[in-house]
């Protein structure tokens, strides 16, 4: 056996370097397709809604302002991680790129999982861009609010001064905000993970897209699907059944929208959080676990 | 390993991957439905997506609350809502502050003005009715607005016991609307308790129950404890409240606060 | 008989086509062996199943039946592309990506880094003549230099096998003759080559071995110069020849039997000729 490989390392089933390369190279491919239009878009709802909101008491327009930033936040992370995932490993197969880099000693495996961390890349940047925005437009409002009021209010007494602040302060900034924008994430990766996984076996982008969307509304009934099919008995066997392939196949994305709640300032607790991370994490994974199985078996 | 698996099941390979789905299914549905339970718990999913609710905010508004964009529509509910009150639409007003509560729940911020609306708004209207001669029916009118926000208010506070604000506003609609002092000190009371409670609650509280009939001595205890609390406190209703109570109820002169006290 | 660089034994190759009841059968039935320092062309028509063989072999496509080995070690597995560099037909590579980069980034790939990656990128953008363009983007190469970029990516790591699938298809002569070049220059480093192909011209001047695939099945295999020798025949190439001579040429053989088949002005090749002529001053830094 002729094994001497001219100088270069005994070959690792699994290399960080590979996936790395891999990665950094999805994610100047995602960047190209100037998917951070989308960050403009956000930032044109920002000033667009502060705008409207000038009406508003601050409650009100520290409420919606937060309403429809988060709620941005998660429709476009959801819509990039759908988008920006479907395309790869079709357009790769269709460029015959894919041949020239699996005939390298490169595990399938790596190349999802290089493939898919490109993406999380792409949205977490996306994500602290937009929570940048997000919390300094919201941390500005805040601010002016503040100082408004204290002129306002610089002939009363000093407890009343410190009320009204207070009140200002925990409708404008909360620091659970910041679990929420977690889990925002969470939920993005998540759907990227499964739209790699839908794109492995799908024959065309157009078909991922629309079967990812399908999956993102039904994603959010589920609990009740799940609900359903688990406490009443009563019905038939077919939609028994039925229930039952919905609350199995689908996730709960339902689960992953604490923000709703979290804005109007309800407190999460810790172990609420962690557990959904995990669960996200978990889903994640055992996608991209998925997509490489379905891959190992392609015919390129 | 993953290798082998694979070479095992080249030919199979879909049958496996649906038969993989399913397990993953079974091995997540403990963990989602322990979330759900605690969501519950936590009041995160008490809203009911009924066809009532479909039919009020209309198919699109309904598929978009249902995948994620509750609060948003919420909010548009709440800007036609807004406008609606501007136009003095208050069928309207109430009707859309049904859908926002229902939509959202948790939020203070509408259940407060869904019954100032009500109680304050609507029914100063009401009762302003040009339209209607007869003043009895009036105050039937302003009175069935006062109970739409009282009722706003206490379902308010089921679905947010530990918020403070929603007790304060129900104090102060039966104080000013049902003169109702024995409830309003009830619900200030409530409210001082409560994490985060503004600082005068407890004043208020103590007002309320010194125009309580019976109750004097108990109103004399609080509003002394708070004079002697600190000059903070010692505000001139409180002043007032305090020297009438004194007098009412004989305090001796050398335990009364002093004459010109402020 | 791992000493071979390429060992094919009773490839099967079988596609199902859904909604169909008959199979398409790429490949039947092949074996092939390859020995190392070689170039081997696989000759075939299009859809004779060539690029399936040579998918097979990298492991990107996995055989029905039989079994496919580089240097001993079975393509299913990932180490058995260490020793191989691939150039597909046509290639398109990451078009945002300069020249020099598409080389980081392969070399990465094969577990490449830092200076040695570095000096091996410069020697193959040497190599392949692409040094004066290594800093533009791929968007703006022609196809000659995308497949020469191609090239210097299939043996960033120093393979001892390259696989071209169909190195010259769609290159311009000049294009041609500058791979023709490399695959010599391979062959002369001790680099073995397996390449398909359908232009039959260009496979005979540079290979040593060939396979002929037709609907699947290899209908022939052997040395070049033994496939393609006329036993009973032999050519004479004549410079300042009179006809005189050429007659007295005939005559002699006429008289030991023999026979003049032809005789005719020897010509240059057409490719030649449009070689000579565009060959002016060609980029080769």
């Amino acid at each position: 056996m002729s094994n001497k490989t001219a100088g270069i390392n005994r070959h690792r089933s699994f290399s960080l370097a590979r996936v790395f390369a891999i990665t950094t190279n999805t994610l100047t491919e995602l960047t190209r397709l100037k998917v951070f239009y989308i960050l403009l878009i956000f930032a044109l709802l920002l000033i667009g809604s502060s705008v409207f909101m000038a009406r508003l008491t601050f409650q009100q327009e520290f409420q919606i302002l937060k309403d429809v930033s988060l709620g941005a936040m998660s429709i476009f992370t959801s819509l990039l991680a759908i988008i920006a995932t479907a395309r790869l490993i079709p357009q790769d197969i269709e460029d015959r790129t894919v041949y020239t880099i699996l005939a390298k000693p490169v595990p399938r495996f790596e190349y999802i999982v290089g493939k898919l961390t490109g993406v999380l890349l792409l949205l977490s940047i996306s994500m602290l861009v937009m929570s940048a925005m997000f919390l300094a437009v919201l941390y500005l409002r805040e601010q002016t609010v503040l100082h408004e009021t204290l002129r306002q209010m610089s002939a009363a007494p000093r407890e009343q001064i410190d009320d009204a602040l207070r009140a200002i302060r925990s409708s404008a900034l909360n620091i659970d905000i910041l679990p929420g924008i977690v889990i925002i994430y969470l939920k993005a990766c998540l759907l990227a993970a499964l739209t790699l996984f839908v794109s492995t076996f799908a024959t065309t982008n157009i078909f991922t897209i629309v079967v990812m969307v399908v999956i993102y509304f039904i994603g959010h009934l589920q609990a009740t699907a799940r609900e359903y099919w688990l406490q009443e008995h009563s019905t038939g066997w077919m939609t028994r059944a039925f229930l039952a392939l919905v609350a199995l196949i689908f996730p709960d994305l339902q689960t992953f929208n604490l923000v709703d709640d979290i804005v109007v300032g309800a407190a999460i607790p810790l172990g609420l959080v962690a557990k959904t991370v995990v669960l996200g994490v978990f889903y994640t994974t055992i996608y991209t676990f998925l997509a490489a199985f379905v891959f190992y078996g392609k015919e390129l | 390993m993953m290798r082998f698996v694979c070479r095992a099941a080249a030919l199979r390979r879909p049958v496996l991957v649906i038969a993989m789905v399913l397990a993953f299914g079974v091995m997540k549905l403990p963990t989602e439905r322990a979330l759900f339970v605690q969501h519950r718990q936590l009041h995160f999913r008490d809203v009911e997506f009924n066809l009532d609710l479909r039919e009020k905010i209309g198919q699109l508004g309904f598929i978009a609350a249902l995948s994620g964009f509750r609060s948003i529509v919420a909010d548009a509910l709440y800007i036609q809502a807004h406008v609606a009150w501007e136009r003095t639409e208050w069928g309207r007003v109430l009707l859309l502050f049904r859908q926002i509560t229902t939509l959202q729940p948790r939020a203070i911020l509408f259940w407060d003005m869904a019954a100032w609306h009500m109680a304050w708004n609507a029914s100063v209207a009401a009762m302003n009715d040009q339209t209607q001669p007869r003043l009895a029916l009036r105050v039937k009118a302003q009175r069935e607005y006062f109970a739409l926000g009282k009722d706003f208010l206490e379902r308010g506070i089921k679905n947010n016991p530990e918020k403070p604000q929603l007790y304060d506003a129900l104090a102060r609609l039966y104080k000013e609307k049902y003169e109702d002092h024995a409830s309003a000190f009830e619900f200030y009371a409530k409210a001082a308790v409560l994490p985060g409670a503004w600082s005068y609650e407890k004043r208020f509280a103590a007002y309320e129950l010194s125009y309580c009939e019976g109750r004097e001595r108990e109103a004399y205890e609080r509003l002394r404890q708070l004079y002697d609390a600190g000059k903070n406190e010692r505000l001139p209703t409180l002043i007032t409240r305090l020297k009438f109570l004194e007098q009412k109820l004989n305090i001796p002169n050398e335990q009364r606060i002093p004459e010109n006290a402020h | 008989m791992s000493d071979a660089a390429v060992t094919v034994s009773g490839l099967t190759k079988v596609f199902p086509v859904p909604f169909h009841r008959e199979p398409v059968i790429a490949v039947r039935n092949l074996d092939l062996r390859i020995e190392p320092g070689e170039v081997y062309g696989l000759l075939g028509p299009n859809g004779s199943g060539k690029s399936t063989t040579l998918k097979i072999i990298l492991g990107l496509v996995s055989p029905t039946r039989g079994r496919t080995e580089i240097f001993g070690r079975d393509s299913s597995l990932v180490e058995s592309r260490e020793a191989v560099g691939f150039l597909p037909e046509n290639p398109y590579f990451y078009k945002y990506l300069t020249g020099e980069e598409t080389l980081r980034f392969f070399g990465k790939l094969c577990g490449l880094s830092g200076s040695r990656l570095r000096e091996r990128a410069d020697q193959l953008l040497e190599l392949v003549g692409l040094t004066n363009v290594r800093s533009r983007r791929l968007s703006t190469y022609s196809k000659g230099m995308l497949q020469r970029i191609g090239l210097a990516q299939a043996l960033i790591h120093e393979p001892k096998l390259v696989v071209l699938d169909e190195p010259t298809a769609g290159v311009d002569p000049a294009g041609s003759c500058d791979i023709r070049n490399l695959i010599v220059d391979l062959k002369r480093r001790g680099i073995t080559v397996l390449l398909s192909s359908h232009l039959l011209a260009q496979a005979q001047e540079i290979c040593d071995h060939v396979g002929i695939l037709a609907n699947g099945v290899l209908v022939r295999e052997g040395r070049l110069e033994e496939l393609i020798a006329i036993e009973n025949r032999t050519e004479l190439v004549l410079e300042n020849a009179s006809d005189a001579l050429v007659d007295r040429i005939n005559a002699l053989a006429t008289s030991s039997n023999a026979k003049l088949i032809a005789r005719r002005r020897s010509t240059t090749t057409l490719e030649r000729l449009f070689l000579d002529a565009t060959n002016n001053p060609k980029e080769k830094s």
